[in-house]
């Protein structure tokens, strides 16, 4: 799975960029963290056997947080809305882009990674990736391999189930449950080229906007 | 390179990131334009040896660009500002989006793929490379292999940053000039499009677009 520091920096990207009028300090914070919340499921992993990448990456968690938000701040007399109520309007779209910042950052920055995500984890079982390439070629045509035939219910490759396929984090670098001790531990902040130049690119536009914001507050 | 449709949608996640307020068409279109512009430097390389990922993908245009821009949007007196004078204020913000979309979006993502680019083109001729990890192991300590530095053969500190040639010696592969072989070929020679290559520049293709829809579905302050 790509390191959590690229989910945070997308999810600031996302957060830059769908905050609107609710952009401030703490709101982009949380938008942030909610990207990294689905990283966590390491931890549960030194209990649950294959819980990485399984029980917090599944998309029945974000799927259910969709189902009452939209029944809260849209279906719902909106004068009757918990969530209005309780924080208003910023607090209205900092939920929703928070939801985006966990399904898209956290957790399908991880599905297009060769690690895999476990997308439906409690009710099936298999964790799907999308890997391949697509080019046009002029010999051959379109090559597209990202989707394939598999013998999962979704059409992605698969690198296994919870049973035989173990996501090596920091936190639980060997298969199965339990806390080893005496093993390498390696927390990858960035692990190649690209990751970093969107880390940068995430920093630069986070500060490049409270900059803005800064000197427009003094006017 | 990652394909242009990777630096476009990559290009559209920051745009929309850097921009306030309504983000219309042709203010994306404009973008989409400056970003793939510097592809074009693979058609030079038809004449011009090792052109393409040095003539226009390197550090020092936008160097001077943005000097520029800072000199004629910031320094001068606002009035005499020729881009605000032609352009208006939007015209300024959008030059400025668009050298950071630029930097970020283009030079520096191309900077991390194959190759690399040649960074200081026509003052230091010398493609170089990002690529390498960082992180924090419990028995190594700090990993960091971006840039190495090495003990040479004579004794002496050698730093490796990823230097892979020079305009001379080095060809970056592309549609227009998919090899860098000089005679005619005795049968077409295959030329590849491509779209994603990977996992995460698909990720990246969908990325903007995603983020530009959602925008759209969402409610102004005023309207709500």
């Amino acid at each position: 799975m790509a390191p959590t520091t690229v989910n945070v920096a997308v999810g600031a990207l996302f957060a830059l960029a769908l905050l609107g009028s609710a952009f401030d300090r703490r709101s982009v914070l949380v938008v942030a963290v909610a990207a990294a919340v689905p990283d966590l499921d390491a931890v549960l992993g030194l209990a649950v056997p294959g819980a990485t990448n399984a029980a917090f990456h599944t998309l029945l968690l974000p799927g259910a947080v969709f189902v009452a938000l939209y029944w809260d701040t849209r279906y719902r007399d909106p004068d009757r809305s918990w969530l209005r109520r309780r924080w208003g309007w910023d607090g209205v779209r900092v939920a929703w882009v928070a939801l985006a910042a966990y399904a898209v950052a956290g957790i399908g920055l991880d599905l297009f990674g060769p690690g895999g995500v476990n997308l439906l984890y409690p009710v099936h079982d298999r964790f799907y990736a999308v890997v391949g390439r697509l080019l046009l070629s002029t010999h051959e045509g379109v090559i597209l391999t990202f989707v394939e035939r598999g013998e999962g219910l979704l059409w992605l490759s698969s690198p296994g189930t919870t049973a035989n396929h173990h996501v090596e984090t920091w936190v639980n670098p060997t298969p199965g449950p339990g806390l080893e001790t005496g093993i390498e531990r390696r927390l990858t902040i960035v692990e190649s080229g690209w990751q970093l130049t969107v880390v940068g690119a995430a920093v630069a536009a986070v500060a490049v906007r409270f900059h803005l914001s800064g000197t427009a507050g003094e006017r | 390179m990652p394909s242009t449709t990777v630096h476009a949608g990559f290009a559209l996640l920051l745009a929309a990131g850097l921009w306030r307020g309504v983000l219309d068409r042709r203010v994306v279109a404009v973008l989409l334009a400056l970003v793939a512009f510097p592809e074009i430097d693979s058609a030079a390389g038809l004449w011009l040896d090792g052109a393409h990922r040095a003539l226009l993908h390197n550090l020092t245009l936008p160097l001077l660009a943005g000097l520029w821009l800072y000199w004629d949007t910031r320094y001068r007196d606002s009035e005499r500002s020729w881009l605000r004078g032609r352009w208006g204020q939007r015209g300024v913000t959008v030059a400025w989006v668009a050298l950071f979309v630029h930097v970020f979006a283009h030079a520096l993502l191309d900077y991390a793929h194959l190759e690399g680019i040649n960074a200081f083109y026509p003052v230091y001729d010398r493609f170089l490379r990002l690529e390498g990890e960082l992180a924090l192991s419990t028995t190594d300590g700090i990993v960091q292999t971006f840039v190495d530095v090495d003990v040479g053969a004579d004794g002496g500190e050698v730093t490796d940053v990823g230097a892979t040639g020079t305009t001379a010696d080095t060809h970056v592969a592309n549609p227009v000039e998919p090899s860098d072989t000089v005679e005619e070929p005795d049968e077409p020679v295959e030329r590849l499009f491509p779209v994603a290559e990977s996992g995460w520049q698909l990720f990246l293709v969908l990325a903007g677009p995603f983020v530009l829809v959602a925008r759209r579905f969402q409610k102004r302050r005023d309207e709500a």
